[in-house]
């Protein structure tokens, strides 16, 4: 398959096993800035796990992940970050007994920006907490937030640290409706900002709104890659879903 | 930033107050010697020594969150190092290299425990400080044949008093500036979440052991600085757990949130401690251990806490229509509740630690 070469994001036959089970299995994919790249496979098919793969948190077995143009496999996790690749947790993270604006602040300090005074760092986080419609709960300890308000601190922390990748693991998952077209509206911002955003989601709703492009993860394979509305349709999709074989 | 000049002024006004106020009383410490008796020179070395190894140890545990037992291997270090070296070489040079050996084992030590976190730090930083004590003891046995060693320099009381108290205002100024720094926030993030602390860029590894080395070369130099207090120096005496534990329990009684809360731990544990040693020296172990459980008991926050608690007690209306039943049902409620588990020093580090990140972003 023919990558576009203007990708900003490239994985090549990306592979992890853990004992037996193979995680991810020969995996390549593709994302230019300000595409929204939508993940999406039953559970255990191996998403989260790309996305760790991507972000450093793990090595692969093989294959090549490389971030406009430069080749960053081996790179730990803390180095993707300043090569501008960062990332949400699928259980929101972020320090439990700090106030929210301190981990936006770390992210301003250590990430890809430039480098700015610790009290300019402070102003920074404020303005990231501020799009992300939270500074007015800027010095409430993390864990005294409502779980939307976790989400949207966590990716102001992400953010502060200027990426040009973006993993999304199912951010939009466990909201409100009306959060819900909320929480739509960030991503579409964000995609529109020229950021590279790969959402892995279990919303439908949400992945037939906002994705360019879809990939359909089955048991640690690619099974499906293409435009929302025609993948969703595709048979072997459907079956993996709720076909027979598949748990 | 419309008001960035008139912040900047306000801050280095409020810099210059506390660096001022910090040099009065370093000043004023510093000729207390011409005024008082020997023994009580003695008491304050001891105060000054301790406060160095509390707030030293408070830069890494307290913002880590990694309980280190290894106060006494670096101690020790310090204190081994200029026992063997002052008979040949001046007795500064000593003290350089024991801040050179210090600095060099604190890395291989912190690379080394780079994956130990929790309760297995604890063990293994116990463990560090007990092998140091039997290596130098199988040295001395094997190498050296000699059990102990004799130092006889002309550094007096006063000397070692006017050192340790520098070296108490440089521990203390590096952690009035680490509250205020881009490495005093990746810690903080480090003793939360390291999995965040990565994600947001931070080079955990890096951060972790760089402030694991200049807490322990501050150990290291105050025993180095103490070695010629003692005429006499053998392995046993220059690696006493007893001093790791003692850290880790003044500070705990002061409290971490406030930066001079080791200050309020110290000073009433040495006093303490002497009075227990004279009166009763035979059961002096057993009685400094019942104070230590004291305070884990009843007083994890730390001095600083109850203070806090008072001050707002005092902030409090009179509830004068319950008579003098009230304290009475108090009593009795307090002695029928039921008794908690202690939350351990990582509790009390914990709700210590609440207090310190608003401090390091109250910026404006």
């Amino acid at each position: 398959m023919s990558e576009p070469t203007s990708a900003l994001l490239q994985v090549d036959g990306l592979r992890k096993s853990f004992g037996g089970l193979v995680a991810v299995n020969d995996i390549s994919l593709a994302v230019s800035a300000g595409e929204v790249l939508g993940l999406i496979g039953p559970n255990g098919s191996g998403k989260t796990t790309l996305l760790n793969l991507i972000a450093g948190s793990i090595r692969p077995d093989a294959g090549t992940i490389s971030m406009a143009g430069e080749d960053v496999t081996r790179l730990p996790n803390h180095l993707r970050v300043r090569k501008r690749i960062n990332r949400t947790f699928q259980l929101v993270r972020a320090p439990p007994n700090m106030p929210a604006i301190g981990t936006v602040m770390a992210g301003v300090l250590y990430g890809a920006g430039e480098r700015v005074s610790f009290k300019d760092a402070g102003y920074e986080a404020a303005g990231w907490l501020g799009e992300m419609n939270v500074l007015t709960k800027a010095d409430r300890r993390f864990d005294q937030l409502t779980y939307i308000e976790q989400k949207r601190v966590e990716l102001a922390r992400a953010l502060a640290t200027r990426p040009r990748v973006l993993l999304l693991d199912e951010w939009l998952s466990g909201l409100t409706p009306s959060e819900l077209e909320g929480g739509m509206s960030v991503v579409w911002s964000l995609a529109a900002r020229g950021i590279a955003v790969i959402l892995v989601e279990h919303v439908m709703t949400a992945v037939r709104a906002l994705c360019h492009r879809v990939i359909v993860m089955n048991a640690g394979s690619k099974i499906a890659e293409g435009r929302p509305d025609a993948v969703l349709r595709d048979p072997e999709v459907t079956r993996a879903y709720l076909g027979d074989d598949d748990a | 930033m419309a008001e960035s000049s008139d912040d900047k002024r306000n801050r280095r006004r409020r810099a210059t107050a506390a660096i001022a106020t910090l040099s009065v009383l370093v000043a004023a410490l510093a000729v207390v010697p011409s005024f008082v008796s020997d023994y009580s020179l003695s008491l304050m070395i001891n105060v000054m020594c301790y406060l160095v190894l509390t707030i030293a140890w408070a830069l890494f545990s307290g913002t880590t969150r990694l309980v280190s037992l290894a106060t006494s291997a670096f101690f020790g270090v310090g204190m081994y190092t200029v026992a063997m070296l002052v008979k040949l070489v001046p007795l500064y040079a000593a003290f350089a290299a024991a801040i050179g050996v210090g600095a060099a084992l604190a890395l291989v030590v912190g690379v080394a425990t780079l994956r130990i976190s929790g309760m297995f730090f604890v063990i293994f930083s116990f463990g560090l400080s007990e092998m140091m004590r039997e290596l130098m003891v199988w040295w001395e046995i094997n190498q050296t044949h000699t059990m102990g060693r004799y130092v006889y320099v002309p550094f007096d009381t006063t000397m070692i008093y006017e050192h340790l108290l520098g070296l108490a205002a440089v521990v203390f100024l590096v952690g009035w500036l680490l509250r205020r720094s881009r490495l005093g926030l990746a810690l903080l993030v480090i003793g939360e979440d390291e999995t965040v602390a990565r994600q947001v860029g931070i080079n955990v590894p890096f951060a972790k052991v760089t402030i694991f080395i200049v807490s322990s070369t501050f150990m290291t130099l105050a025993g180095a600085l103490m070695a010629p207090r003692f005429g006499f120096i053998n392995p046993n005496f220059a690696f006493n757990p007893l001093v790791s534990f003692t850290v880790v329990i003044m500070a705990l009684l002061g409290g971490l949130q406030k930066l001079w809360g080791p200050v309020l731990g110290v000073i009433p544990l040495i006093i303490l401690s002497e009075h227990l040693q004279t009166e009763f020296p035979f059961w002096y172990s057993v009685l400094l251990g019942l104070v230590f459980m004291v305070i884990v008991y009843f007083l994890p926050r730390g001095v600083t806490g109850l203070l806090e608690d008072s001050w707002t007690a005092l902030g409090r209306p009179l509830e004068l229509p319950r008579g003098l039943t009230g304290p009475l049902l108090d009593a009795w409620t307090w002695l029928s509740r039921p008794i908690f588990l202690p939350r351990g020093i990582a509790g009390a580090i914990e709700d210590r630690w609440l207090k310190i990140m608003p401090r390091v972003t109250e910026k404006r």
